[in-house]
């Protein structure tokens, strides 16, 4: 839990805030590159952090991510012109090219504000299929999270994104949540073939029911009944990573264990996935749940997204932002009352995600909650966040800003191994980027 | 302002370790601070009566415990 205070320190983003100067702090991925296809191609207006801004490709290729609203009148330049290396205002006609020089102001024929102004203008960098922003103090980016996938050609990412009306906090606690998996995913272990299990009392048959529904690829499928696995967090340069173990049904002597690794502020590399999800707040009360994953040679980009079309609203993947908003489909009670379903939606893990974090409301508050030790991880994070603010506060960096750390070795892992080994070695690129203590609370 | 996201993550951590050790954990002895930041966010649970709890465990104010040194006993 947390005090009314603590939330809306933690929760909220805008300029100015406690966290708003934190995650600034970092790279944020605030776009889609398949939404700036080539150049001079039409701008796109981008709300992230809780403020505006416009990003456009000019003449050359280059990237340019700036304050929306031009600095002459306020008009927002997501209406301008994008030519000549530049984008021009279509109010007055003033031109910006991509590090924020004012080119040209039509209606002032002398040159003195514009050799002595800049707009607002932000570093912006290409990697996995998005637009990487830094919004932070100018001269202090952080080392750029290059994870493994930043260099892969589009037809081997599978990128999409979900805008949510709720609060970031709550997709992205979702997004560590290990001892939901088994429950509220059941829909998607039937479909992965795992058969009758149960929670609680309730006797769950295991057929599939989503037949449509994209199932994680890579792992070991789900060999376990337990439902309370024990998780262990170590806190790491880049964030932490946690295991979730649980009991193998039939095998006392192997455990089945889940490897997340969370990398701060926005980003989690989940167990038995091919790639990440990244929770980025749009303002305090929308956030873009961030899809990359990984796929063989010529099944991603287009490709991809005209296959996960079979059970998502398509306007999930629709090429305009505005578009992509998360609409749920209707639960299905009468699925649910036969026992052929065990959440109602269909769609997978993404969308039942969805359905129970924003049924929380718009922000919810945490001094409600009860917690209980297997939230460790978002216990762990909530604590990262926190230092993060005061160390912040305090005039120094926050925590997991990733010096030194090569982010390309990153990863998750889900495996059945025995029941004496030690997890971290599923994931053996951590080792020596890994604080020493075990669930050590610095 | 009082940081109960400190107090949780160091409580919870104990927890694990004590569960790890085989001991039993009964209790969650926190400052009196914490106790009365737990108590004024959940006034419906005080109104009725509910014992104050975190993490599954009893809460007990303790003046002999400090801020961010939450015991699990």
């Amino acid at each position: 839990m947390l005090t009314a205070e603590e939330n809306e320190a933690l929760c909220r983003v805008g300029p100015g805030t406690p966290m708003g100067k934190v995650l600034r702090r970092y790279w944020t991925p605030a776009f889609q590159l398949s939404d700036l296809p080539e150049p001079d191609c039409p701008p796109i207006r981008v709300t992230v952090l809780g403020e505006s801004f416009v990003a456009f490709r000019d003449s050359r290729g280059r990237l340019g991510f700036l304050d929306e609203l031009c600095c002459h009148r306020g008009a927002s330049l997501t209406l301008g012109r994008v030519e000549d290396c530049g984008i021009r205002c279509l109010y007055h006609g003033w031109k910006y090219a991509v590090d924020g020089t004012i080119l040209e102001t039509p209606n002032l024929a002398t040159s003195t504000f514009r050799e002595r102004v800049k707009h607002g203008a932000y570093p912006v960098r290409e990697a996995g299929g998005l637009g990487w922003v830094y919004l932070g103090p100018p001269g202090a980016e952080p080392p750029f999270p290059a994870f493994a996938w930043a260099g892969a050609a589009p037809d081997e990412l599978a990128v999409s994104e979900m805008i949510m009306d709720c609060n970031w906090m709550q997709v992205l606690e979702g997004s560590i949540d290990s001892s939901h998996v088994a429950i509220l995913h059941l829909d998607t272990l039937a479909t992965m073939g795992s058969g009758p299990r149960s929670v609680g009392s309730f006797e769950f048959a295991g057929e599939p029911w989503d037949l449509d529904m994209q199932v994680p690829s890579g792992g070991s499928g789900w060999p376990s009944d337990d439902n309370a696995p024990r998780i262990e967090v170590e806190n790491t340069p880049f964030g932490f990573h946690y295991a979730a173990i649980r009991d193998v049904t039939g095998d006392p002597g192997k455990k089945f264990v889940r490897v997340t690794a969370f990398v701060m502020p926005y980003t989690a590399f989940i167990g038995g996935s091919s790639g990440a999800v990244i929770v980025v707040p749009r303002d305090d009360y929308t956030c873009s749940s961030i899809g990359v994953f990984t796929v063989p040679k010529g099944a991603g980009g287009a490709a991809a997204a005209q296959r996960a079309r079979r059970g998502i609203d398509p306007a999930v993947w629709g090429p305009e932002p505005g578009n992509r908003r998360l609409r749920l489909p209707r639960q299905d009670r009468e699925a649910m009352a036969a026992g052929k379903s065990f959440a109602g939606f269909r769609g997978g893990n993404r969308v039942q995600d969805a359905a129970v974090q924003m049924s929380s409301g718009k922000l919810y508050d945490r001094a409600k909650e009860h917690l209980v030790p297997a939230d460790l991880a978002i216990i762990r994070l909530r604590r990262l966040l926190a230092d993060s603010i005061r160390l912040v506060e305090a005039g120094q960096d926050p925590v997991g800003l990733g010096e030194g750390c090569d982010f390309a070795r990153i990863g998750a892992a889900s495996q059945v191994i025995d029941a004496g080994a030690a997890w971290q070695d599923l994931v053996p690129a951590h080792r020596g980027i890994r604080e020493p203590a075990a669930r050590s609370a610095r | 302002m009082l940081w109960l996201s400190i107090v949780v993550d160091k409580a919870c951590t104990q927890i694990w370790d004590a569960r790890d050790s085989g001991k039993p954990v009964a209790s969650l002895r926190v400052s009196p601070a914490v106790y009365d930041a737990v108590a004024a966010a959940r006034p419906g649970e005080v109104a009725r009566d509910c014992p104050l709890m975190l993490l599954g465990l009893p809460l007990v104010a303790d003046h002999g415990v400090g801020t961010y040194d939450p015991v699990v006993c």
